[in-house]
């Protein structure tokens, strides 16, 4: 099934539902409405924005389908900017006396024959309009370049709602239609049809242009091939067109059901459910949204809620009882939308049933986690929260690659291995000097390790990485990791709070070069166990202990250098063994004085601490 | 001497029943490469993949071993034999062609002024949806054209693409949708098995929606598509030019 056919196919429901606007005829925001009398004098002024909140918005109403406008001059039938209806604009104004006689000369050609009272009205005022008509009552400066309609005065419905206009509307449509550039079998439907020439444009991406950008455009000539131009270059029947470019838009409406309210990188996502009953599929859409896009659930009941549901669908629980009212097995897909320039590109398309969604977003939070959860973990966190604080310089959304981004929505949705550029940039970010206490990145670092190992990526297996730390696990990366974080507690403990240890200045050195780096290390960490043991004996004594554990495993000769996964290894070692909480044998746990400023569950032990 | 026609027959019927009818000559490749894009005529610019090969990406990679203007392939299965992957890239290209107008008249007037195109003005990042590690086998056969010589017979022409199919000769290296993406080919031997599907086995049926089948060159290059339909990894290609027009 490919995007356009779906989208279309979508349109179709749409349609039976009465949600889309019919063909030729589309959604446009106003804020102005010129009353006409009878005889076309503007009577009056409405304005028909709102005004609840800080500044007046402005309201969408269907109008005639607005014309594909870039750098000519076409003007809209029945509605258009105050630059075509009045002749005046705000800015420096250089063709607009060319486009509102454009405008005008129109309009008296459609309305010719006309005896409607409305296009009646309409035609007497296109023909006495001057336009400095505009600076007297009721017309008013702030009307300037927004877009204006007509309404007949008495009327309740605007102008283009009459029937006559309606019928003039779609007469029009028709006369277009039969003026297309060629016959040719659609690659959407098929079947034989009249080909359009140019494509609708799409609002509603996320950093496209405020005016549409093209999903499928040919703009420029190495964009066409054998020598075709435009549309011939994908035959696309102007129905098939149409009705796509409508059902994107729709699907793209802003705080619509169907698409994540923040970008994924770039991509703007939108989803959709194909579902014969208008119940299940927004049942659907509802569930995807919440699984996607959640970030800082207000209630926490719900958070909690959320992490139980994916746990247990991760464990294989029947959907249907989880969620009554949903069909596991209806189609959803997913399409990821990034702009470049004038156009839009495809960063992910997939389809697949509720269901592999549901456990495949499942799996990957059961996949990208780690013991002890950083701060702010929040059960279920975004994808872009996730590679916000694991990959982005000052952990900014801003600063996250789109397409790293992109390649992890897709692996995250398809049950793949994530990228191994992930694991790349989270190092790189650890080596730059952020703080690898913080356990997004060794989250993120352990994603990639586990799914990297395992057969099947969607399958997890007995013997892989644990969450939490392991102390029987002898791979060099991790046993280096969870020493260097052993010296950084002596260090603490010796010298007290400090601004500066062991981590900020050696981090990236030993994890990539620990046989240089280490004998340092090893030697600060003898200076710092004798000041230990001048006023703690015992917990210099579990210090030591800690320290021959993992000398024995590692062996007398240390790496010289360690690849990308060890130095992961290292990372997680060192994240996991920090966090550990040095106790005797009878219990008593032991505090230094830095412990565990950034985990979720750190209770602070007054009770048997000794100083 | 009397039963000496009767020998003769006796002779000649079994050697009549073992002379075959010549079989329409078909071929099996392998093909594989590590990426590859099919791109879809609606998403030219910012790239995007088919699923699977295209018949006349098919094509190209068997005219690029052997093809003579005596004989036109025809591509009549495509087997899928590895999962769908798909990878996405972003790449510097230009978006100017090199213009035939402005070479033929430099060639006259002698001089390559105005003929080049500056990186710089003319840059356009175009992103692209590839597909990644992909594998198949093309069946296909060839039909002999009215280009074709008194001496050009359908055995030799066979005979020459299996010869270069299994030296690894060709004219140009085969390619996986676009030039970048060089593909790896091999012939599969008469009676040899197909090398394994690694297709998963819940994803080897699938309705692959309206797929662009060849262009007819000789027809002011009209695209045709057809609808895609995979059964068990395979992918039937019904004959082209297609005989009744799509309705």
């Amino acid at each position: 099934m490919t995007v356009l056919q779906a989208l279309e196919r979508h349109y179709h429901r749409l349609d039976e539902r009465g949600e889309v606007s019919p063909q030729g005829w589309g959604l446009q925001k106003f804020g102005w409405c010129v009353v006409l009398s009878r005889s076309g004098v503007p009577v009056e002024v409405q304005d028909l924005r709102e005004h609840q909140g800080r500044a007046p918005k402005l309201q969408s109403y269907a109008v005639p389908a607005a014309v594909t406008r870039t750098n000519g001059i076409a003007p809209n039938m029945l509605w258009d900017k105050t630059a075509y209806t009045l002749g005046r604009t705000a800015g420096k104004g250089r063709r607009v006396a060319q486009e509102h006689a454009a405008f005008v000369c129109a309009h008296l050609a459609q309305l010719a024959e006309h005896d409607d009272e409305g296009l009646v009205a309409l035609r007497c005022f296109v023909e006495g309009w001057n336009p400095e008509h505009f600076d007297r009552a009721p017309f008013r400066q702030e009307m300037l370049d927004a877009n204006v309609m007509f309404r007949l005065e008495g009327d309740v419905g605007f102008l283009h709602e009459r029937a006559a206009a309606r019928a003039l509307v779609d007469a029009a449509r028709i006369a277009v239609d039969e003026q297309s550039i060629a016959r040719g079998q659609c690659l959407v439907a098929g079947r034989e049809a009249q080909l359009a020439r140019l494509h609708p444009l799409i609002k509603g991406v996320e950093g496209g242009q405020a005016s549409g950008a093209a999903l499928v455009s040919f703009n420029l000539d190495a964009f066409t091939s054998l020598g075709k131009e435009q549309g011939a270059n994908a035959p696309t029947s102007q129905r098939a067109a149409l009705r796509y470019g409508a059902a994107l838009n729709h699907l793209l409406r802003r705080d619509g059901p169907n698409r994540l309210r923040r970008p994924v990188g770039d991509a703007t996502v939108v989803f959709w459910a194909q579902s014969a009953e208008a119940r299940v599929a927004a049942a659907a859409e509802r569930l995807m949204a919440h699984w996607l896009g959640e970030d800082k659930l207000v209630d926490p009941a719900q958070a909690a809620n959320l992490r139980r549901q994916m746990a247990q669908v991760a464990t294989g629980c029947d959907l249907a009882e989880l969620y009554p009212g949903i069909a596991p097995g209806t189609q959803v897909h997913v399409l990821g939308l990034s702009p470049n320039a004038a156009r839009i590109s495809v960063r992910f398309w997939m389809s697949g049933s509720l269901e592999a969604f549901a456990r495949r977003l499942a799996r990957h939070h059961q996949d990208w986690r780690i013991e002890p959860l950083p701060a702010n973990w929040d059960d279920a966190p975004s994808i872009n929260r996730l590679l916000a604080n694991a990959t982005a310089f000052q952990g900014d959304d801003r600063n996250v690659s789109p397409l790293l981004a992109g390649e992890v929505m897709r692996s995250v949705l398809s049950g793949t291995r994530y990228p191994q550029i992930l694991l790349s940039s989270a190092l790189m970010r650890l080596r730059a000097g952020d703080n690898a206490g913080d356990g997004w990145y060794a989250a993120a670092i352990r994603a990639v390790l586990v799914r990297m190992r395992r057969h099947d990526p969607e399958v997890a297996e007995p013997a892989e990485m644990p969450v939490g730390l392991d102390t029987e696990r002898a791979v060099p990366g991790y046993l280096l990791g969870r020493l260097f974080a052993v010296y950084e507690r002596a260090q603490r403990a010796a010298r007290g709070r400090v601004s500066i240890t062991i981590r900020d200045t050696y981090f990236a050195s030993a994890s990539a070069t620990p046989a240089s780096v280490f004998p340092v290390l090893v030697r600060g960490g003898q200076n710092h166990l004798a000041t230990i043991r001048q006023y703690r004996p015992s917990f210099a004594g579990l210090i030591m202990r800690e320290l021959e554990e993992i000398h024995g495993k590692l062996g007398p000769l240390l790496p010289r250098w360690l690849g990308l996964v060890q130095q992961g290894e290292f990372a997680i070692g060192y994240y996991h063994q920090r966090a550990r909480k040095l106790g005797d044998e009878t219990g008593k746990i032991f505090v230094s004085d830095d412990d565990a400023e950034k985990t979720q569950a750190a209770p602070y032990f007054d009770a048997g601490c000794e100083r | 001497m009397r039963s000496l026609p009767m020998i003769v027959e006796d002779l000649v019927l079994p050697v009549r029943a073992t002379v075959q009818t010549p079989a329409r000559p078909s071929v099996r490749l392998h093909v594989w490469g590590d990426r590859a894009c099919f791109t879809r005529p609606e998403m030219k610019v910012e790239r995007v993949s088919y699923d699977v090969m295209t018949p006349s990406a098919a094509r190209g990679i068997l005219e690029s071993i052997h093809w003579k203007p005596a004989i036109t392939w025809h591509v009549d299965r495509i087997h899928v034999l590895k999962p769908i992957r798909f990878q996405s890239l972003r790449r510097n290209e230009v978006g100017a062609k090199a213009s035939t107008a402005l070479a033929a008249g430099g060639m006259k007037r002698c001089t390559t002024d105005g003929l080049g195109i500056a990186v710089e003005e003319n840059r356009q990042q175009r992103a692209g949806l590839l597909l990644v590690d992909v594998a198949y086998v093309i069946e296909a056969h060839f039909s002999m054209t009215h280009k074709a010589g008194p001496e050009e017979s359908q055995a030799k022409h066979l005979a020459m693409f299996k010869r270069r199919a299994e030296h690894g000769q060709c004219f140009h290296r085969p390619c996986l949708g676009t030039r970048e993406f060089a593909a790896e080919f091999a012939l599969v031997p008469d009676g040899a098995d197909l090398p394994p599907c690694a297709l998963e086995k819940d994803k080897r049926e699938a309705d692959l929606g309206w797929m662009l089948h060849d262009i007819d060159f000789a027809k002011g290059n009209q695209p045709h598509f057809f609808r895609a339909m995979m059964h068990g990894g395979v992918i039937d290609v019904p004959p082209f030019p297609p005989l009744e027009a799509m309705r």
